[in-house]
């Protein structure tokens, strides 16, 4: 294993506290809910349980005693697996839906929208275009599985699921490039950012 | 490509923005070394992105040296003197899509823009072919990528569709870097990301003047006269696929340069973003600060 410092982003000397905020910090970074429904969502997974894994041999290293592992004592900022999956899905009992579900879980997207593909449109549920949105959410199409949530979370508001999913893309739409209305100096680009190598800039946009 | 992935130079450290910029003129130091004078001319910044990513996943090291600036031999320049692949790697890749690009640009430009485009061609062609013969396969990828590209706008491709050559492209030179593990599936997702962000980030820029001149643009059909409205929808598919490139990066393991790569996927995609959507209309100072040129 590597060093549970470096994983932590700490360096030795750390007190607690310290290890404790970066925890936290990369829990936040790295939680399921963050990856929910998403192609890199086992990776997240490895990397969380490398960072539970880190925290608690520091900790076990300091005093001698785990928190993540036994857990019963832990604060509860820190994050389970276990209580966490036994809530994700609330299935509804139909069995393509579920077949579909497995296939999306195996990361199978042909055969799972094959299967979607073969119920008529009049015979769509929101659940339809729910688990259409997360295939296409995997795929890397994201305006079609923005449109897909969309009529999901209309056709069912009260579902916890698609709501869950309909928020997520919501949030990410809404971003961080936020039109303020004013411009500060830093907003002010120029025709080229950083004028790396002016010279070369200059000549290139004569070219361009 | 077209320079979309740039610094914030603002929120840089002084030492991180002259490495940065070292790597900047030692990919152009590279280029002329391995193809001729030509060949500087295809320096981007995106291209210098991929050199840094392909160094840091690599953990290159890199020696700075001082030269003259081949532009303008009355500077000295700090450069970047790699002892790795990555220089010369994402100079090729330069190299290759710039011949591609200017492919693209005689089958749909007028008549200025495309003997340009020709004249500029017969230069890099040699170039081009030294570039294909060391990496046969970025030469394939990116050919195919325009049959693809070609083909999504001769059928009037959605949002989605249009992207993904691009964004396919990006994601397989991503997957290109040399990784190991589990971290090889990341690239490629970040790399998908990237590129999508790219082409729609060039489409929303360019969608005034597609308009005007009928050129197939992604987002045409969401424009409904309001100019302003539909920039406000591009901004959130690009939010949406910038967010999506945030997470895959955060599942890359970044070594050196992190601060630089860090500082172009969180603040540099997003300002460059709200400054190609909303600078150009952007009515808070009543000036508009960019005239786009025709």
């Amino acid at each position: 294993m590597n060093d549970p410092y470096g994983i932590l982003g700490v360096p030795g000397n750390a007190n607690d506290d310290e290890i404790k905020k970066a925890y936290r910090t990369l829990v936040k970074k790295y939680h399921p809910d963050r990856y929910q429904n998403s192609p890199l969502s086992k990776e997240a997974n490895e990397k969380m349980k490398e960072i539970n894994l880190a925290y608690d041999t520091v900790m076990k290293e300091r005093h001698g005693k785990t928190t993540y592992i036994n857990g019963k004592n832990s604060d509860n900022t820190q994050y389970d697996e276990k209580s966490r999956n036994a809530n994700t899905y609330n299935y509804s009992g139909n069995a393509v839906y579920e077949r579909v579900r497995m296939l999306i879980k195996g990361f199978n997207f042909t055969e799972a929208e094959q299967l979607l593909g073969d119920i008529l449109p009049t015979g769509r549920t929101s659940e339809w275009y729910y688990l259409m949105c997360v295939i296409s959410y995997n795929r890397g199409w994201l305006e079609e599985a923005n449109n897909y949530i969309e009529t999901a979370y209309s056709m069912d508001p009260s579902n916890a699921e698609y709501y869950e999913m309909y928020r997520s893309i919501k949030n990410q739409r809404e971003g961080t490039a936020k039109h303020t209305g004013e411009n500060s100096i830093s907003d002010c680009f120029g025709d080229c950012c950083c004028d790396c190598c002016e010279d070369m800039c200059n000549i290139l946009r004569r070219f361009r | 490509m077209f320079g979309y992935l740039q610094i914030d130079k603002d929120e840089l450290k002084v030492k991180d923005y002259r490495l940065y910029k070292s790597v900047y003129c030692g990919l152009c130091r590279q280029m002329g070394k391995d193809y001729g004078i030509a060949a500087r001319l295809t320096l981007s910044y995106d291209c210098t992105v991929l050199a840094l990513l392909y160094m840091s996943l690599n953990s290159e090291k890199c020696r700075v040296i001082h030269k003259r600036c081949v532009v303008n031999p009355l500077k000295k320049c700090e450069f970047c003197n790699c002892e790795g692949k990555a220089l010369e790697f994402a100079g090729a890749v330069s190299v290759i899509m710039s011949y591609n690009k200017l492919e693209d640009d005689i089958n749909d430009s007028k008549a200025l823009k495309k003997l340009t485009a020709r004249i500029m061609k017969l230069v890099f062609k040699r170039n081009y072919k030294e570039a294909a013969g060391k990496y046969p396969e970025i030469a394939a990828i990116t050919e195919q990528m325009l049959k693809k590209q070609t083909a999504a706008e001769s059928e009037q491709a959605d949002i989605d569709r249009a992207a993904e050559p691009t964004a396919e492209l990006i994601s397989k030179l991503c997957a290109m870097l040399g990784l190991k593990g589990h971290s090889v599936h990341a690239a490629e997702v970040f790399g998908y990301y990237v590129g999508r962000w790219i082409y729609l980030m060039d489409a929303a820029d360019d969608l005034e003047k597609d308009i005007e001149f009928g050129v197939f643009n992604p987002f045409k059909s969401k424009y409904n006269g309001d100019i302003e409205e539909t920039m406000a929808y591009c901004n959130e598919v690009l939010n949406m696929t910038a967010a999506q490139i945030t997470l895959a990066y955060d599942l890359l393991d970044i070594g050196a340069y992190k601060s630089i790569l860090d500082n172009i996927i969180y603040d540099g995609i997003p300002k460059k973003q709200r400054y190609c959507i909303f600078g150009k209309y952007s009515r808070g100072n009543g000036k508009r600060r960019r005239v786009k040129k025709r």
